[in-house]
């Protein structure tokens, strides 16, 4: 039987024969390279000159120590935790949707988080400051219940598990629903809004290391069942029938990854806020880098957000030092940027 | 700043409109608001509304309290004003709730879209600047011009100045060996009050050194580092926020938090001190009995 | 493999229906049916569009439940069955499938998916079995591309791969030939003849193309009201069974082999 009766595809430059898996560990190894030199920046970079930091890392001093190792390494690593869980969040989302514009908060769960922030803020009067140190269940469980609660209200919504369309639409909805009863709660009480403010544009300002522990603890958790499940997204890929027809337990494996994508959403904005794009965009960066399975995705996509998320939040303390900008309007510009220049070389290939 | 010519101008137009009309009681009042925009009232208004807490203090620091018929969600001093319905904030005004209580001005802070809309009601609107410690004597000059009172606007003024001055005079005295490092924390973000803010003015005059400098802008978002480097003496911060000071990744080194040097106010304070307005000498004392008590 | 013993052991239809009526809301595609497929033939579905074909098939598959009665796969009732047991039986070709990002030799390694399970890696018999489907539909050379950068009737063989590394003993096809040229369509015919009989597979196809359709060994005919008949290719030509079906005249007759449809514009 010939191959190429009929109309035969044209080979593009990057689908040759090259030792794909070769390639992908090349990647790999360039994601952590570059997370490490940005952690090695993070420690340079603030209020301080480059100079004057390589000072303090020369000679050691209890104030200097403090920003060092208190204040910037557990920042910049948080940072990156953050971004690896919200590039997971990411690639499971645009997988499970077969979506490339899906992304972490599709489902309702950061107004949700949002929400249970608000509540506990107003019903305890506790500060937003300790949204980012409390490594216990409070705030951080007010937020991961309030996102289970949005991505709840969403399944119930779209009646089961299994139509896409009207999940992704139910999530719109409650998106939208609860964003207006935070909103109202939020008029009641100006002050409330004001740190509401601060958690819905993204910190990154008050990460320590109870955040980093926190943070790494759910990456490491979610990473081996999401590679676990990884063969299953690849058949989704295929259609839901054909998934369906392999075998796949269709509703347990949406459910399972439904679940993924709450815990690792919830974690990251119960501890840097709502922060957008580098979920977006972590797994398009390596798509476009190079071609991946879904296992693959699952490695890399956390590895790119992670850099993204410390590069962003470096620029946010540099670019109006001693101030700083709200992490999520620095992403925003990234991400932004990058998807038009995305769309913009698609439109020149076609 | 445009305010000081501006003050000027106001000061002796009204001036000029109340010496010739003599108790302003039957001549037009005409003044022009921060915004240069004329206002022409054939008499002092009876029926005011005030969108800005500062503002109705100010009127009822004049005596006038009896002709405020609406106010803003926000004012709540003093106590007679809690029976006035309220409008809403500043931002989101419930604009049938002015209408229908039919002022014959409306007293407001700078905000483009409501201002837009109560003037196309109909209604007269009065805008004014009220960021410094200068907007405080210029909008009793003002509100005073506008209500017929010109002398117990003087009088208050005059006051005013001499509370505060006492107040802060004695303050820096005391201070003036320890000149203590001061920290100011607006709002959780970390938002700090520099010295051009008004905050930032009064902890000026008082003779404490603020962390922040003039050209951070009157409240910047802050690195946190930026407050351990500086290392404060005394930090300003709400009752809610303080305790979680010490959880903040490196703030246990700052002398303020490691000494338990920490200020906080409770609303009805911190309104004395966040106001520019007349209760202004209040908030300097507040700032200052808490100063001596915890500064070093 | 172990479908041959079973098909000598036990002596009931692999595929079988039983009183089904399956409907869309108001509309009922499926009244009542109840049919049996033929072990180790290829059974074709023909019929008009909209008679339900397609509802059939995929009811046979399990993905549509039905309203009233019962769909029996080896003997047992389909919804009994464990889906890993029911994945090793019985293999799917749809008629549409979105463009995936897979690489070809992946997407052919899913059809290994109810042996290996998670957990588990592809061993020499799931390799030998991918490379197998992938010679036989000719898509070996292809097997390091995208299935995005494949045109249509290359994916459609890339699927079609899957199917047959599925090694399964029941292959269920809807529209397997749609995007292919006359040549490999031909192909796919030889493809599923050669399963049912020396495969000692059961294929049931839906296809659309009366001359490729009636290349099977067994029609099943469906008309907008109902089975109109089942039996032999000759059989249905006999009783006239097509004609019944698509309301106009068709001519088919006997060429060889195969047959060849004529439409009969006479009146």
């Amino acid at each position: 039987m010939s191959v190429t009766r009929g109309v035969a595809a044209q080979p593009i430059g990057s689908e040759r024969a090259v030792a794909r898996f070769g390639k992908f560990k090349g990647w790999v190894l360039i994601y952590i390279a570059v997370a490490v030199l940005l952690t090695g920046v993070s420690l340079v970079v603030g209020t301080s000159s480059v100079r004057t930091s390589l000072g303090w890392l020369m000679s050691p001093a209890v104030l200097s120590d403090a920003v060092l190792w208190d204040i910037r390494l557990p920042r910049t690593l948080g940072a990156w935790s953050a971004g690896a869980l919200l590039g997971l969040a990411g690639a499971i989302a645009q997988s499970v949707f077969r979506n490339p514009l899906a992304e972490p908060y599709l489902l309702g769960s950061s107004s949700g988080a949002a929400l249970g922030v608000t509540l506990s803020l107003l019903v305890t009067e506790t500060s937003l400051t300790g949204l980012a140190w409390l490594g216990q269940l409070g705030l951080t469980g007010a937020a991961f219940a309030g996102a289970c609660a949005g991505i709840t209200l969403t399944l119930a919504l779209s009646r089961g598990v299994l139509q896409t369309p009207s999940l992704l639409l139910a999530g719109v909805v409650v998106a939208f629903l609860l964003g207006a009863i935070m909103s109202l709660l939020l008029l009641r009480s100006p002050e409330t809004w004001r740190a509401m403010q601060s958690f819905l544009l993204g910190s990154t300002g008050f990460l320590g290391w109870r955040s980093v522990a926190l943070l790494a603890v759910v990456l490491a958790v979610s990473l081996p069942p999401a590679g676990l499940l990884s063969r299953g997204l690849d058949a989704l890929t295929l259609g839901e029938d054909t998934a369906w027809s392999l075998g796949i337990p269709l509703a347990s494996l949406r459910l399972a990854l439904l679940g993924l994508l709450s815990l690792t959403t919830a974690a990251s904005v119960s501890q840097v806020g709502v922060v957008g794009f580098v979920g977006l965009v972590a797994p398009h960066l390596v798509r476009e880098s190079v071609h991946v399975n879904s296992r693959q995705l699952i490695v890399a996509a956390p590895l790119c957000g992670g850099a993204l998320l410390q590069a962003a939040d470096i620029l946010s303390r540099w670019i109006i030092r001693p101030s700083e900008l709200p992490v999520g309007i620095v992403t925003a510009c990234l991400g932004g940027t990058y998807l038009v220049v995305l769309l913009w070389r698609k439109a020149q290939r076609e | 700043m445009r305010s000081r010519p501006g003050a000027l101008l106001v000061g002796l137009l009204a001036l000029v409109c109340t010496c010739a009309a003599g108790r302003a009681a039957d001549a037009p009042i005409v003044l022009f608001d921060s915004a240069h925009h004329e206002l022409r009232l054939e008499h002092p208004p009876t029926r005011i509304a005030s969108l800005l807490p500062s503002l109705t203090e100010t009127v009822c620091e004049l005596q006038e309290c009896g002709h405020l018929v609406v106010v803003d969600r926000y004012s709540n001093w003093p106590a007679s004003v809690a029976q006035l319905p309220k409008a809403g904030g500043l931002e989101d005004v419930e604009i049938e709730q002015i209408v229908s209580a039919r002022p014959d001005v409306v007293l407001v802070a700078h905000a483009p879209r409501v201002l837009e809309r109560l003037r196309g009601l109909g209604l007269v609107v009065f805008e004014f600047e009220t960021q410094r410690y200068a907007d405080i004597g210029r909008n009793v000059t003002v509100i005073g011009a506008l209500l017929g009172v010109p002398e117990r606007a003087a009088r208050l003024n005059r006051q005013i100045e001499d509370s505060v001055e006492e107040v802060a005079a004695a303050a820096r005295s005391r201070l003036a060996e320890r000149a203590p490092l001061v920290y100011f924390e607006v709002d959780s973000g970390p938002y700090g009050a520099g010295p051009q803010s008004f905050i930032g003015e009064m902890l000026g005059r008082i003779g404490v050194r603020n962390i922040l400098t003039a050209d951070l802008g009157p409240f910047p978002r802050l690195n946190p580092e930026y407050v351990v480097r500086a290392n404060p003496d005394v930090i300003f911060i709400s009752p809610t926020e303080a305790p979680h000071l010490i959880h903040r990744p490196g703030w246990e080194r700052i002398r303020a938090v490691r000494e338990q040097r920490i200020c906080s106010f409770p609303p009805a304070v911190r309104d004395t001190i966040v106001r520019p307005g007349p209760r202004v000498a209040e908030g300097y004392r507040a700032l200052t009995e808490c100063l001596l008590r915890v500064a070093p | 493999m172990n479908s041959t013993v079973l098909s000598a052991v036990h002596d009931f239809p692999p595929l079988s229906l039983r009183e089904v009526s399956v409907g869309f809301g108001p509309r009922t595609v499926l009244a009542r049916l109840s049919l049996d497929v033929p072990r180790e033939r290829w059974t074709s579905i023909v019929g008009p569009n909209g008679c339900g074909k397609s509802t059939l098939l995929r009811t046979l598959m399990g993905l549509l439940q039905p309203e009233n009665g019962r769909v029996w796969l080896e003997g047992r009732v389909l919804a009994d069955w464990s889906r890993r047991e029911r994945a090793q039986r019985v293999a799917w070709l749809p008629q549409t499938t979105p463009v995936s990002d897979l690489l070809v030799r992946d997407c052919v390694a899913l059809a290994r998916f109810a042996h290996t399970g998670w957990l588990g890696s592809l061993t020499l018999s799931d390799e030998a079995a991918v490379e197998k489907a992938l010679l036989a539909t000719g898509v070996r050379e292809l097997a390091a591309r995208r299935l995005s950068t494949l045109s249509g009737g290359e994916r459609q063989r890339v699927n079609l791969a899957r199917l047959l590394a599925a090694e399964c003993p029941i292959l269920l096809l809807d529209e397997p030939t749609t995007h292919l040229d006359p040549p490999h369509q031909i192909d796919i015919a030889r493809i599923l003849r050669q399963q049912a009989h020396h495969g000692r597979g059961t294929v049931v196809s839906a296809i659309h193309d009366m001359s490729v359709a009636l290349l099977a060994d067994e029609i099943i005919v469906m008309g907008m009201h109902g089975l109109v008949g089942q039996g032999s290719v000759s059989q249905a030509l006999d009783e006239g069974w097509l004609s019944r079906a698509f309301g106009t005249s068709i001519k088919v007759t006997r060429s060889g082999t195969s047959y060849v449809w004529q439409p009969d514009l006479a009146e």
